[in-house]
């Protein structure tokens, strides 16, 4: 079967494309780098089933961060019959560069020349053909959005052809790089890449090129070429020119560029001043609307697994199989509780804000916040997804670049309350207390996210590289990418999540078959009881916590032997709820969580953050232990 | 002078860009490269980031990354 793999640079249209090609199985995003794990899939090409690989965007083969080593590790490994090279004809100056870098590994290859309609709308025309000649590689305008040009797309890649030309330097540097790339062919057995281009990305300091050629017989030949070439500028100069030229003579420019809408909009969305004040009312109305309409579908959704309950009651006489199967279906029920009613319309948001291209622009407001917390703008997935769920908040660390980053994100991001944790916030602060003492908790939060993140800046080792990111032009997404992106990341929550709820509802009926309960008060109860002044009957639900936080507030009167929520002021005093309260908000993520962030940052760092966070919960409990009867 | 002193609205030749080879990689990537042509377009409040424009497309960078570039005014 003939492999096709889609290359191209983060926001060139390459996940649009690929829907339109191979069936609706990618995702499409507007965040730079958002398309991070690749998706295969297949179609026909004249009756001939072919393999379509959808690589993360990169800009280079020199890659940045995770997403782009794992394109440039895909290129290298996979078998791969044809590259397509998808571009974004409105910046065709830097798009060519990745272009002239895919030349060099001389498979078959084809342009894909996506953003017609963005190019001309611009004022920027290309003459497809001369660019063609130009390059040397077959090239095909597209509009991916509005599937034209797909047809064309298609019948060229069963034609495709190795490049007829390569990107040549001038004399002197042509000659240098030959001599050392002559010295790697024969030199350096090991490593899948054309020895020429091994020999542009160590003189030009790609580390993991230079590695390689430092550790070879050709070590002196590199040092003498770095000089000539001083240290790669030379080449990286000539090649930028080799841009440059190929975009002057194969584009006219027809409207002198003048201040566009865009510009228009971004000085208020960007406004140091009124462009915080959209953001956050942005964020109040969506949590509002999320929460407020969630609640009526998570109760329906409640009431339909007790009828399950029910039936499975009467359908199963064994006692201990009935605490099991009640067990799988009470998590199950609890998955699509949080999933259905708020996951997924918080999901689908983030997926609008991404398309549209918004969440770029927050990274450029939040950057230098989150800079004294020792991460960046780009950390704002993480941060907003999180008051959804924890899970896919945690699997969008992947693409921040440096460890530390992914480890301080993955510690604070675990802080942010999810929507599990809002309902405890809600049902027994909100209800009991009043809202203003729900909003000082979510303020308290943020300000010990931000506390803890400064902390964890100055305790890590290391450097977090700063951001450069690129700002997209705001576009309107189609309601089908949306769908499927937000498909996509429910995904994460469905595979890894799920499993979980469902055995940790499963341990906790056998808790409860057992009658194990009374032992695990008595466990918990010095620190419970002695140390933050709870009932010792809490211990239960907290363990009931770990499993399956959303369980909590039910747990908690169940627990205290109430009958309804409403009595729950009858047996616990407000100071009580706080502590109780603001311990569930810090304190170990969720099962579900733990096994995303130890996937994401390895165990270690997941007991790190187990560890710091239950920590953390306990300390400012007994501060609210001790402080709340002065204000209360 | 570097990239950091510069005003906004302005537009700026790039001379050099010093220090962390890996930003420095990604950054003519971008296309922002010695030689080229930058606009400031905004910076960001509180020792925030930086927004450029090159041909048409806009980049954030960070402050410290500004700080590695140098840049001279065209008049
Ligand atoms: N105007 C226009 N927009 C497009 C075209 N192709 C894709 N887009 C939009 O560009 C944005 C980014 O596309 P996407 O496929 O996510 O890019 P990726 O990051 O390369 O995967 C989305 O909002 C698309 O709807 C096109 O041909 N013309």
């Amino acid at each position: 079967m003939t492999t096709i793999a889609l290359v191209g640079q983060p926001n060139c249209g390459k996940s649009t494309l690929f829907n339109q090609i191979a069936g609706y199985k990618s995702l499409a995003a507007n965040f730079p780098g958002a398309t991070v794990t690749y998706t295969k899939g297949t179609t026909y090409i004249d009756n001939e089933l072919v393999e379509v690989v959808d690589l993360p965007g990169t800009y280079s083969l020199s890659w940045y961060d995770d997403a782009e080593k794992e394109t440039v590790k895909a290129l290298f490994s996979m078998d791969i019959d044809v590259i397509v090279n998808i571009i974004d004809a409105s910046m065709l100056i830097r798009s060519i560069e990745l272009t002239l870098e895919l030349m060099a590994l001389e498979k078959p290859m084809i342009v894909a020349l996506n953003m017609m309609d963005e190019a001309k709308k611009k004022g920027i025309q290309i003459d497809t053909k001369k660019l063609e000649e130009i390059i040397g590689v077959k090239i095909v305008p597209i509009i991916a959005k509005k599937g034209k040009g797909i047809k064309e797309l298609l019948a060229s890649i069963q034609n495709a052809q190795k490049p007829k030309k390569r990107c040549v330097y001038q004399k002197e540097a042509e000659e240098t790089i030959k001599n050392l790339s002559g010295c790697i062919a024969e030199n350096v057995k090991d490593i899948k890449w054309p020895s020429k281009l091994v020999a542009i990305k160590a003189i030009e300091g790609f580390s993991e090129c230079e590695e390689v050629v430092e550790n070879s017989p050709c070590k002196d030949l590199l040092n003498i070429a770095k000089d000539k070439l001083n240290n790669g500028m030379t080449i990286i100069n000539q090649r930028h020119a080799l841009c440059m030229n190929i975009f002057e003579h194969s584009t006219k420019l027809t409207k002198p560029p003048k201040k566009s809408i865009e510009s228009r909009i971004d000085d208020f969305l960007m406004h140091p001043f009124l462009g915080y004040v959209f953001m956050l009312a942005i964020f109040v109305a969506i949590f509002y609307g999320v929460f407020t309409g969630g609640s009526p579908i998570e109760n329906f959704v409640i009431s339909i697994f007790d009828t399950v309950d029910n039936y499975l009651a009467q359908l199963i006489t064994n006692k201990l199989v009935f605490a099991i199967a009640k067990g799988a279906a009470d998590g199950i029920g609890a998955a699509i509780g949080i999933a259905l009613p708020y996951l997924l319309p918080f999901l689908f948001i983030i997926s609008l804000l991404e398309d549209v291209g918004y969440l770029p622009r927050i990274a450029y407001l939040m950057d230098s916040t989150m800079h004294k917390m020792g991460i960046h703008g780009t950390s704002v997935i993480p941060f907003v997804a999180g008051y959804g769920c924890s899970v896919p908040a945690i699997m969008a660390i992947r693409i921040l670049k440096s460890k530390k980053e992914k480890y301080i994100s993955a510690f604070l991001a675990s802080l942010v309350p999810c929507s599990a944790r809002t309902t405890v916030i809600m049902g027994l602060v909100g209800y009991f207390l009043g809202w203003q003492y729900v909003i000082a908790l979510y303020a308290l939060n943020l300000f010990v996210i931000a506390v803890s993140g400064v902390i964890l800046k100055k305790m890590l080792p290391g450097i977090s590289p700063e951001m450069i990111i690129d700002i997209p032009p705001y576009r309107m997404p189609t309601v089908k990418t949306l769908l499927l992106k937000t498909w996509h990341k429910v995904k994460d929550f469905v595979y890894l999540a799920i499993p979980m709820l469902i055995v940790g509802s499963i341990v906790l009926t056998l808790i409860s078959y057992y009658n194990l309960n009374p032992y695990i008060n008595n466990i918990f109860k010095p620190v419970l009881t002695g140390f933050l002044g709870l009932p010792s009957a809490l211990g239960v639900v907290l363990i009931f916590g770990i499993l399956k936080k959303e369980l909590t507030l039910i747990m908690l009167y169940q627990a205290l032997g109430l009958s309804s929520i409403s009595m729950l002021s009858s047996v616990m005093s407000p100071t009580q709820m706080l502590t109780f309260t603001i311990f569930v908000i810090f304190y170990i993520p969720c099962v579900a969580t733990i096994a995303a962030i130890n996937k994401e940052i390895g165990t270690k760092g997941g007991m790190l953050i187990t560890v710091g966070t239950t920590a953390l919960a306990l300390i400012l409990a007994f501060i609210t232990k001790i402080t709340a009867p002065l204000f209360i | 002078m570097k990239l950091v002193d510069a005003e906004t609205e302005k537009v700026y030749r790039v001379v050099a860009i010093e220090g962390g080879c890996h930003s420095k990689d990604r950054l003519i990537k971008l296309g922002i490269l010695p030689g080229v042509e930058i606009e400031l377009k905004r910076k960001a409040p509180l020792r925030g980031p930086f927004m450029v424009s090159l041909n048409g497309s806009d980049i954030v960078v960070g402050r410290g990354i500004a700080a590695k570039i140098e840049v001279e005014e065209l008049v």
